[in-house]
């Protein structure tokens, strides 16, 4: 029997037009599952639709101070001297700190970056200095009064600079930083981590091959654009106890990360995670908390709130890292790849802290949904003097899939091959082998079906079209970068009613890991799903463990260890059930909300049991049913530190394409997205209208990018340019697409609950490269730098000599 | 946002003297630029001069020779949905459709939208064209009239006197029954400040039954721009495919555009070519259509 | 919203604007909110949406920007959506302001809030309120748009979530559900004696 036959693989379809009416549950649930695969009410959906919700900054503390940051206005200089006495006698001002007062360093992975500037600032919104004041306006004021001594240097704003020899040196002191093992910054270079991938025999193979294409291809920092800005409330109390409430997305992480920070025990700091208001990456790791931790060390037991504007979510917290991708292919006569080089250079702006395991996750992933059997390749991530590179939805794939699938359509065609063809012929699957030598097995997801439902649904190049109008394809791989022992911990405990409530401190900022996990504990324990409450309001000193809700790993991690628990719970109930009948465990079923014992028909209810089982004569036995457990995907390994060979590097993959049809309005360059269609293999698809809505978004998202992000800083200064939403533009509902039609397959993940794997991030990864090549296909040009603007296209017409016909 | 004292003026005598009463006085009607900028700390005023209670300002009103009166106080909304704006000013109706979004138009006032002086401002592009006049009171209620051709001086600069208030903006009988073309480019399609913007307007001249033209370009100089040249041409000859490329062609060598955030010089002039040549194509009753556009390929 | 002259770029550096010159002026308020009127001594320099989430603590509204660009602020004012970060509350005076507060609670819940609920027209929620205001007013003032009157009514309200898909048909399906139950919109704002619990549409994919 094949692997494939194996396997239960189905596609599922759900189409949305703009005539055709919204469905009901989308894809067909398997009979087997009562609760997943379909659509139940979203559990956060009444507060959010009406208004109860309270987000970090709806809540209210007694007598908050107000905290505005002090940054600096050069992209490179040393910082001789600090000032704030003038600051301090600002009437309200309770606090303000700088560099010398908190020398200490803060980063996830790369501990390169502190509280504060200290001796040197290295980019325009670096943080100098903080005040917190009775008023936002005392704050402001004091704040305009801090005085501060540059020496300017100079800066590094582009990657090639910084690797070349003799740039200047962003961290002169890269070598004395504490760092994980797995990441390798190069003392004495701008180089803050480089993974090198080598398998087979490159140079050999390239040498045989019949055509051999390069090309680069850049994308530049873009930003997050939550609609809430990153917001921490501190306070220190009497005993020197630190609580924080933030918008982030890993309440744990940011516990770990300022304990280690200030030299604070874990149990002296409490974090506590209200309703995060988007985050996409941008409030992983820590980001503004170390900030308002030393503030309210300073501000004597008042609290302190420190909410960045809009103006500086743009640049001072976190962007997406630029990239700078070259690419080398060689193809044979079969129209197989043959070799492939990739060298990508990251541009991971002034500090490194999280985006260096960006540039492993896109070392170790650099071969996209591609089988390349000889292959070189380098990921380096470059210091500049820029705003903060960090992780964004898709952790570094959108930006190598807007090189690879651009590159795979171009060999395509220089070879004379549809791009389809060609990439079904190259493209990974089981038995199939990785960039690090992992071999796939029958349960890793299968690309090339979501590839044929794509090409299937765009129509062959032979179907008629209008001029300017184009159809391009791109695929989608992510795996969830994360370390090895990243775990989530659940607990599921039940009220006397029979109430099951379930602990969870992944982050639901509108994923819907709530509602999902619901799910799966109401369908392993056969509850009605109006009995499952989610208790999510993840606090450090009360919640389970969860590492970080990143890396569309919730509904997998979180699912699992839901599962154990539950099967623990059931356990629990059998045991007490089979005491009470008299019967063997062996021999009892979960009904709805009672055990039953079929042979005699006999049940006990499980309101009966879920605090202890009391006997007619009295006697009691068991008690409250609860379980505590945990989910770490166990028999991960590193890679290889010269080759990046690994067996298995990472937990699962996930994998998808993408189409576009856009039309060109070849006298302006504006081009109009006119329908996507897409396909992922999800493994299993839990809740319809939740995961139509992450595929949505993510399309949308990758519009964003693809066609008019872009986080423009003046050549001179480094200083930004567009840090408004005024000119800083994301998609509205003018931008939507009018045709969306959503496939999804689903080759069960092993050890997926229910078969499910991570989606999240993996909907806006192949957007911006399926429109490229689209625009290709469109009007015979190609661009090699994201975002497709208007301009762009037509200075790209405009060069092809089509003239504009007025 | 700093502190302000803020002021409600009842009338527009009333207003005018609060104004002159403190340093540093702003009027204030739909408030959504001079907010903003007050939040930003780059408007500063000392005192904020009410005048949307004014009760003759909120008015939109046909006056007895023919013309078009707006208040001072009504929103680019109400102007937009008037039915006398949409019967016989319609360009101007469409402008104000493409200004910010829909909760912003229902606060921005049209005379605060020239008042800010912005080479984008969209109502400016029909008001040029249907060749406005503002009303104007300063101190001891001296009333004037500017045209507004003469009322653009630079960028947020005006011919406006220390205080002096515009009480209307005034579209003459002669505009009437305008029919325009606005083209506009913008970064994404959903609210966006133009990268440039045209509008070419026909209007009807009765007594010798013909039309006459105005084009008017946005953000591609320091003020709006309206642009005779380009008019003449489309006056003399009428439209055509012809005139339409001489159009474009004199459109683009009157604007004077800056590379900025949103576009290059060389784009956007490039556009006001596009832009002019289409909006006369479309009011020729031949709406723009390209012409390599073929079933097939 | 600033229609920035386009001579000078937008660059925002370090700390806010500096010190503040002189007092705000303070005014006697009164105003109906959600029905209930409202009356409070309140400073010039205080915007709506603070006096709303500060003052009488309804956060529904939010602040995404503070510029009038992203719409997670809006409310109606007489009816109309408002940016309220754009408004200050002393323009407010006499006015009557519905705020998402005042639609449906728990199990009574307006049709628009159902169909956002029912469509999953809901992600991370901070978009929620102002979208479904502004859909609201948009619904007020024609109960029975097309799918492009409501892609142009809402391209102020930015939602970084949905991808907007799921929003548009849950306004579609209220203003459907609506029409089948014979209700115009304004009999749904607060106070309204109409039933209007009748008209809760599944929203899509309930």
């Amino acid at each position: 029997m094949s692997p494939a036959k194996k396997t239960a693989t189905k596609i599922a379809t759900g189409v949305a037009t703009k005539k055709a009416k919204p469905k009901r549950s989308n894809p067909p649930a398997s009979p087997s599952t009562r609760v997943v695969g379909h659509d139940v009410p979203r559990l956060d959906g009444v507060d959010k639709v009406t208004g109860a919700t309270r987000y970090t900054g709806d809540l209210k503390f007694p007598r908050t101070l107000h905290a505005v940051v002090v940054r600096s206005p050069h992209a490179h200089a040393l910082l001789k001297e600090v000032r704030l006495d003038k600051a301090r006698r600002v009437p309200g001002v309770r606090a303000a700190i700088c560099g010398k007062d908190f020398p200490y360093h803060v980063g996830i992975y790369l501990k390169d970056q502190t509280v504060f500037a200290t001796d040197r600032v290295r980019y325009v919104g670096d943080p100098v200095a903080a005040v917190a004041a009775e008023t936002p306006e005392a704050a402001a004021e004091a704040a305009a009064l801090v005085e501060a001594e540059y020496e300017p240097l100079a800066p590094v704003f582009d990657v090639m600079e910084g690797i070349a020899e003799g740039a200047p040196l962003v961290h002169p002191d890269l070598g004395s930083y504490e760092c994980v093992p797995w990441i390798g910054p190069s003392p004495g270079t701008n180089i803050a981590n480089h993974l090198k991938i080598r398998k087979g025999d490159y140079l050999g193979a390239l040498a045989r091959c019949h055509r051999v294409i390069e090309n680069t291809f850049v994308v530049p920092q873009v930003q997050h654009v939550p609609m809430e800005p990153h917001i921490a409330i501190a306070r220190m109390d009497k005993s020197g106890r630190v609580t924080v409430y933030s918008s982030c997305q890993s309440p744990f992480t940011v516990r770990h990360l300022l304990s280690a920070c200030f030299g604070l025990s874990h149990g002296d700091v409490r974090v506590i995670a209200p309703t995060v208001g988007g985050g996409f990456g941008g409030k992983a790791g820590v980001t503004i908390e170390p900030i308002a931790v030393a503030l309210a060390m300073r501000a004597g037991c008042r609290w302190v709130k420190l909410a960045v504007t809009r103006e500086e979510e743009f640049y001072a917290v976190v962007v997406r890292q630029g990239l700078t991708a070259t690419l080398v292919t060689g193809v044979d006569r079969r129209g197989k790849v043959q070799a492939q080089k990739m060298h990508y250079l990251w541009d991971c702006g002034a500090y490194g802290g999280y985006g260096v395991n960006i540039v492993r996750a896109a070392g170790y992933t650099c071969g996209g949904a591609y089988e390349f059997p000889n292959v070189w390749g380098d990921s380096i991530g470059v210091y500049t003097n820029k705003p903060v590179g960090s992780a964004y939805r898709g952790f570094g794939m959108q930006e190598i899939h807007w090189a690879l699938e651009q590159q795979m359509d171009l060999v395509a065609h220089d070879i004379g091959m549809d791009p389809a063809a060609f990439r079904l012929k190259n493209c990974l699957g089981p038995g199939k082998s990785t960039v690090t030598g992992q071999i796939l097995d029958e349960h890793a997801g299968r690309v090339d079906l979501c590839i044929r439902k794509v090409r299937d649904a765009l129509g062959s190049a032979e179907t008629p079209r209008r001029r300017y109008h184009g159809r391009g394809m791109a695929c989608a791989v992510k795996a969830p970068a994360m370390p090895n022992d990243a775990a989530s911990s659940v607990v599921l405990k039940f009220c006397e009613d029979a109430t099951l409530e379930v602990l969870i401190s992944g982050i639901d900022y509108g994923q819907g890991l709530r509602t999902v996990s619901a799910q799966f504990a109401a369908e392993a324990l056969n509850l009605p799903i109006e009995l499952v409450r989610v208790r999510n309001e993840p606090d450090t000193d009360l919640s389970p463990y969860d590492w970080q809700t990143v890396a569309s790993r919730q509904t997998w991690a979180t699912g699992n260890a839901i599962l154990r628990a539950a099967e623990d719970c059931k356990r629990q109930l059998f045991a007490m059930a089979a005491k009470a009948l008299k019967v063997p465990v062996s021999s009892l079923q979960l009904g709805t909300l009672e055990v039953v014992h079929p042979p005699t028909g006999r049940s006990v209810p499980l309101e009966r049991m879920v605090l202890g089982y009391q006997f007619p004569d009295g006697h009691a036995i068991g008690g409250p049913v609860a379980a505590a457990a945990s989910y770490l995907p166990e028999g991960l390994l590193f890679l290889d530190p010269e080759t990046s060979q690994s067996a298995k590097p990472v937990a699962k993959w996930t994998f998808g394409a993408q189409g576009v049809e856009i039309t060109v309005d070849p006298e302006t360059g504006q081009i109009t997205v006119e329908r996507v269609v897409s396909c992922y293999d999800v493994g299993r698809v839990v809740h319809p209208g939740l995961i139509r809505g992450q595929t949505y978004g993510g399309i949308v998202q990758g519009i964003g990018t693809g066609t008019m992000e872009e986080l423009l800083l003046d050549p001179k200064t480094g200083a930004p340019r567009n840090a408004t939403l005024v000119d800083y533009k994301i998609p509205t509902t003018m931008d939507l697409p009018e045709r969306l039609e959503l496939h999804y397959v689903e080759t069960a993940q092993k050890d997926g609950p229910y078969g499910a794997r991570g989606i999240g991030e993996h909907t806006m990864i192949p957007t911006p490269a399926a429109i490229a090549n689209a625009l290709w296909d469109a009007c015979g040009i190609r661009l090699s730098s994201m975002p497709i603007t208007a301009e762009k296209v037509r200075a790209a017409l405009a060069a092809a000599e089509l003239e504009v016909p007025f | 946002m700093p502190p302000f004292e803020y002021r409600v003026a009842h009338e527009v005598g009333e207003a005018v003297a609060l104004w002159h009463d403190a340093q540093g006085a702003s009027y204030l009607a739909g408030g959504t630029d001079l907010l903003a900028m007050a939040r930003l700390g780059s408007a500063r005023p000392s005192r904020l001069v009410d005048i949307k209670r004014i009760p003759a300002l909120g008015e939109i009103r046909a006056h007895a020779d023919g013309s078009l009166g707006i208040g001072a106080a009504a929103t680019v909304a109400e102007v937009a949905r008037h039915p006398l704006v949409r019967a016989d000013f319609s360009p101007l109706a469409t402008c104000c459709e493409s200004l910010g979004s829909y909760p912003l138009r229902q606060r921005a006032t049209v005379v605060g939208n020239l008042c800010n002086a912005s080479p984008c401002a969209d109502t400016a592009a029909a008001l040029l064209a249907l060749e406005a006049t503002l009303r104007v009171v300063g101190k001891r209620e001296v009333e004037r009239e500017i045209p507004l051709a003469e009322f653009f001086r630079g960028p947020r600069k005006t011919a406006l006197r220390k205080g002096e208030l515009v009480v209307e903006v005034r579209v003459p009988a002669r505009s009437a029954g305008a029919r325009g073309f606005y083209g506009r480019i913008a970064r994404r399609r959903g609210v966006d400040i133009s990268t440039v913007a045209a509008l070419v307007t026909e209007v009807p001249e009765l007594k010798n039954e013909r039309f006459r033209y105005r084009v008017t370009l946005l953000s591609v100089a320091p003020t709006p721009l309206r642009v005779h040249e380009a008019e003449k041409i489309l006056n003399r000859v009428g439209l055509s495919d012809r005139s339409a490329a001489r159009a474009a062609e004199a459109a683009q060598a009157a604007c004077r555009p800056i590379t900025d955030v949103r576009g290059t010089a060389k784009y956007r002039r490039e556009m006001v070519g596009v832009l002019v040549a289409r909006g006369v194509k479309a009011l020729g009753g031949t709406p723009w259509q390209d012409p390599d556009r073929i079933e097939g390929r | 919203m600033r229609c920035d002259i386009h001579h000078k770029e937008t660059t925002l550096l370090g700390a806010a604007p500096s010190a503040p010159r002189g007092e705000a002026s303070l005014h006697d308020l009164s105003i109906t909110v959600n029905g209930q009127v409202e009356t409070h001594r309140v400073p010039a320099n205080l915007s709506l949406l603070a006096f709303l989430r500060d003052t009488l603590d309804l956060t529904g509204a939010k602040e995404g920007c503070g510029e009038g660009e992203c719409g997670s602020c809006v409310v109606l004012v007489n009816g109309r959506p408002t940016n309220s970060c754009l408004m200050l509350a002393v323009e407010a005076d006499g006015a009557e302001i519905v705020t998402i507060e005042g639609l449906g609670h728990g199990k009574r819940l307006h049709p628009l809030q159902s169909a956002f609920l029912g469509g999953f027209a809901v992600q991370c929620g901070y978009c929620t309120p102002g979208m479904i205001l502004c859909s609201l007013g948009l619904l007020l003032e024609n109960p029975d748009p097309t799918e492009q009157e409501i892609r142009v009514a809402l391209a102020g309200n930015l939602c970084r979530c949905t991808g907007y898909r799921q929003i548009l048909d849950a306004v579609k399906a209220t203003a459907a559900a609506l029409k089948e139950a014979g209700l115009r919109p304004e009999d749904t704002l607060p106070g309204r004696k109409a039933g209007w619990r009748r008209a809760a549409p599944g929203g899509g994919d309930r």
